[in-house]
């Protein structure tokens, strides 16, 4: 008898379920090594972390704040990732809706009568998040730019905007030289919800994911970018605009990073700073595939990973572990995620001596 | 026949066998390479000849059965491992790494077959190789930069430098320009007098009769015939073994009037490329009412045709004149037809979506026509899927199956059920009935047959049995020309269509 590792040919039976659990597997199994290399127990130390995120009405409701710029960015990456595109800029489109609220906030609607601030913010936030991604959506669908180099490589550029801005230009003038732009007005500032840090961008982020799957599963458009995903072949066969999808899907995957910018800097920090940019746009990354680019899947995974992020914060302050801890658990989820995805190509065969050939046998 | 029936083969396929999934590539393969011996591999597409030869060079294991060389049995597990027994492969597409030098990529060749030797060494075997055989190149050139027939000198010095004794070519010819072809013949003589062993594949006849020594045709995965060259007297045999017997099936074709002429191509070329269009100076037209086959041996530019009547490139030259408006090849390719209802050769990646539904997938190029409103008909495209189904009897649980579920035949039977459901007026079907089984490929013919009630009917095969059961006028493509459109009523025109297809009929 022998174990024999054979290709599959078919999908198995609850892949996203399957590709969940060893994704999870794993980073809890790096984790505990970590946490042992530390001298901690891991079990102690996930308990902390479970307990911290999800012990308590407080730790909970800032979960939730972690995972509106989450669900947010991880609509952005599986939009496009629907139709193969790979958007690793929400990080930047991120930071240029935050720049968009800001400017808005700050200079475009203090005269305003205040009903009108935040739709002002909010289309601001997503347009700007728009702009940064138009430059890749051209040169992707105009000149075959790889998309993931051009949006990698602008979130630098985003962010370097970013500091010139509040270093420089929007500076606060009142705020005794440190690098940040001046406090939102009150009327900028997202409503609050609940006695917590939970903020109008929750409802947003919500009603992002219920449109989008709509659109993805009922709409005429949706059919066609699911089919350019699916079967680039059988779209080119069947006349699709390709090129004019990509930058259509670019744009509104912008404008949800954007969004999630936006709701960033007007929900929870009230003025352009340091800190803003903490990677939910490359977060947003792992919540997608852990969602399998399924837009009704993304609310799920960005809680779970919102827990791990406040989880990381009570290890540091209970255990004095780091905090850092918490980015190789994210590291390792990704990792996992994609390990199993080969993994799931395979199926691990038990070979008796009476066993017939392989090759008749296909299930 | 050069070899002594005592000679231990070269290669010796025993039994072999190869299987993806449920789909037989290869099975009980029994083939012999001797010698100083050139064998011919002939078959449609998707016959299973490249399979069988990346076996032999150790791309793939067989399932099944066993492989000697020299009357040793082996077991390749790489290709490496094959060329270090003196087993090589030319692909068709070259593995030449174009940043390196000719002598570099030779190599690293070299290299992975675990012998370790310096540049300076490589390159005096290149060049002693290269004067022995005729393979004259710069071995300081990077390969980016050498044209298709150099490329191919550089693979063959890259088998010969570790001593290959048995030389694959999987359609040598098809990328050379005609020198080179010459050249290419050449080298292979000369490699046969040293005693080697060749087998290639190749789909144009002359080359058979010119150099092989041996013929193997394969059909669906298996050997259907191995004959020696001195058994086939003219390419009208070749092109008899490889097409089938010229019988036709009895299909039940009741004429019918044509009418209104719905395409008429007028010298067409085809697309600018690097090398000479795939097709020249093309004439001819398709009434409603009648089925018209463009017919030709594989690579002779039907499929490239194919692809410029739907609009997908454009040609150079030509006019279009479609349902009485006429036009250049250029604005043809800018306009999409809905009158044209296509069915490609590629089922399961261009005509259909192997991961969305069958009821997604029946909306697939009816999209336009379902209506203006922004949101899928759910109920609609239900109902639509389920009409199919019954009409067209596909065999399936039910309308949320995957389409990459379906067998062939029924994935077949949905594409075409959805392409008529456009009710054309020019119906176009590419390869319809390749890789199906015989139930399936008649109802597939029945539906075309019906569909010349409604539609112009053109049908791309390579398959002369179809041409013959289907079609009222049968047109062959030779080397990227109309040799002659046939009229199928005419018997003595039609015994001669398999000659005409080998390009023998001038």
């Amino acid at each position: 008898m022998r174990l024999r590792l054979e290709k599959r040919y078919t999908k198995p039976q609850n892949e996203q379920l399957l590709i969940a659990v060893i994704s999870f597997g794993l980073a809890l199994l790096v984790g505990s090594i970590i946490f042992l290399i530390y001298g901690a127990n891991p079990f102690l130390a996930y308990g902390v972390m479970f307990q911290g995120a999800f012990g308590s009405s407080l730790g909970f409701t800032e979960v939730i704040v972690k995972a509106i710029p989450l669900m947010l960015t991880g609509l952005a990456v599986a939009i496009a990732a629907t139709m193969l595109l790979w958007n690793i800029g929400c990080e930047g489109q991120f930071v240029f809706g935050a720049l968009g609220a800001t400017w808005a906030a700050l200079y475009l609607t203090p005269d305003w009568p205040s009903y009108s601030v935040l739709p002002a913010l909010i289309i601001c936030g997503a347009a700007a998040g728009m702009l940064w991604a138009l430059i890749p959506a051209i040169l992707k669908a105009h000149f075959q730019v790889s998309e993931i180099l051009t949006t990698l490589l602008l979130n630098y550029v985003a962010i370097i905007i970013m500091d010139h801005l509040y270093f420089g230009p929007w500076r606060d003038p009142d705020g005794m030289g440190f690098p940040g732009s001046a406090l939102f007005p009150d009327a900028a500032a997202l409503p609050r919800f609940f006695d917590s840090r939970i903020h109008l961008g929750l409802f947003l982020a919500i009603a992002a994911t219920i449109v989008l799957h709509i659109l993805l599963r009922h709409s005429k458009w949706g059919f066609r970018i699911r089919v350019i995903g699916k079967g680039p072949m059988a779209a080119q066969y069947a006349g699709m605009k390709v090129n004019r999808e990509i930058i259509r899907v670019m744009l509104i995957s912008g404008a949800l990073a954007g969004l999630a910018g936006m709701s960033e800097v007007a929900g929870i920090h009230l003025r352009l700073q340091e800190g803003l940019s903490v990677g939910y746009g490359y977060d947003g990354i792992i919540v997608a595939c852990l969602a399998g680019f399924r837009p009704k899947m993304v609310p799920i995974f960005a809680l779970v990973l919102g827990g791990l992020i406040i989880g990381g914060e009570q290890l540091q302050s209970s255990m004095h572990l780091p905090a850092s801890i918490v980015q190789v658990l994210e590291g390792a989820l990704l990792l996992g995620f994609l390990a199993s995805e080969a993994l799931l190509r395979f199926r691990l065969r038990i070979i008796t001596s009476s066993s017939p050939s392989p090759s008749t046998n296909n299930a | 026949m050069t070899q002594n029936p005592a000679a231990t083969p070269l290669l010796a396929c025993r039994g072999v066998e190869k299987r993806f999934g449920p789909v037989i590539a290869n099975k009980d393969i029994n083939l012999e390479v001797f010698p100083g011996e050139i064998l011919a591999i002939l078959g449609e597409n998707g016959a299973g000849k490249s399979t069988l030869m990346s076996i032999i060079a150790g791309r793939y294991r067989p399932d099944a059965g066993s492989i000697e060389i020299n009357g040793k049995a082996s077991l390749f597990v790489s290709p490496a491992k094959a060329l270090s027994l003196g087993v090589g492969m030319v692909y068709q597409r070259f593995m030449l790494m174009d940043t390196l030098t000719v002598a570099e990529n030779i190599l690293l060749a070299a290299d992975a077959c675990g012998r370790s030797v310096s540049l300076r060494a490589i390159k005096k075997e290149i060049n002693l190789l290269a004067n022995r055989y005729g393979l004259e190149i710069d071995a300081d050139r990077q390969a980016g930069s050498l044209s298709m027939g150099e490329r191919q000198r550089a693979e063959i010095l890259k088998l010969l430098v570790q001593s290959a004794r048995l030389l694959i070519f999987d359609e040598p010819t098809a990328v050379l320009a005609p020198p080179d072809v010459e050249r290419f013949f050449q080298v292979v003589s000369r490699l046969k007098e040293d005693g080697c062993g060749i087998i290639f594949i190749t789909h144009k006849l002359e080359e058979v009769l010119k150099i092989a020594d041996r013929i193997a045709i394969l059909r669906k995965g298996r050997i259907i015939t191995q004959t020696t060259l001195d058994r086939v007297s003219s390419k009208r045999d070749l092109a008899r073994l490889m097409v089938g017997r010229e019988v036709v099936l009895r299909v039940d074709k009741p004429t019918i009037a044509t009418k209104d002429t719905v395409l008429e191509v007028c010298g067409l070329t085809g697309p600018k490329g690097s090398m000479q269009p795939a097709f020249t100076d093309i004439s001819f037209n398709v009434c409603r009412g009648e089925i018209l086959s463009i017919i030709g041996v594989a690579g002779n530019g039907q499929a490239s045709l194919c692809k410029t009547i739907n609009a997908q490139t454009t040609g150079q030259n030509g006019t279009i004149q479609f349902l009485g408006n006429s036009f250049d090849a250029a604005t043809w390719a800018t306009r999409r037809q809905s009158e044209i209802a296509y069915v490609p050769e590629d089922r399961h990646h261009a005509g259909s979506v192997a991961g969305m539904d069958l009821a997604e997938n029946f909306l697939l190029t009816r999209l336009e026509q379902s209506g203006n409103s922004f949101w899928l008909q759910h109920a609609r495209m239900e109902s639509d899927i389920q009409t199919a189904v019954q009409e067209y009897s596909i065999v399936t649980h039910s309308s949320r199956t995957l389409a990459g579920q379906l067998s062939g035949g029924n994935l077949q039977k949905l594409i075409l059920a959805r392409e008529l459901a456009k009710n054309p007026a020019l119906f176009i079907a590419e390869q319809p009935t390749q890789g199906l089984d015989i139930s399936a490929t008649e109802e597939v013919w029945q539906a075309i047959l019906a569909q010349r009630q409604f539609s112009a009917v053109l049908l791309f095969t390579g398959d002369l049995k179809e041409a013959l059961s289907l079609s009222d006028r049968i047109a062959v493509m030779f080397s990227g020309r109309i040799i002659e459109i046939i009229n199928a009523g005419d018997a003595d025109s039609v015994g001669r269509i398999g000659l005409l297809m080998a390009g023998a009929g001038g």
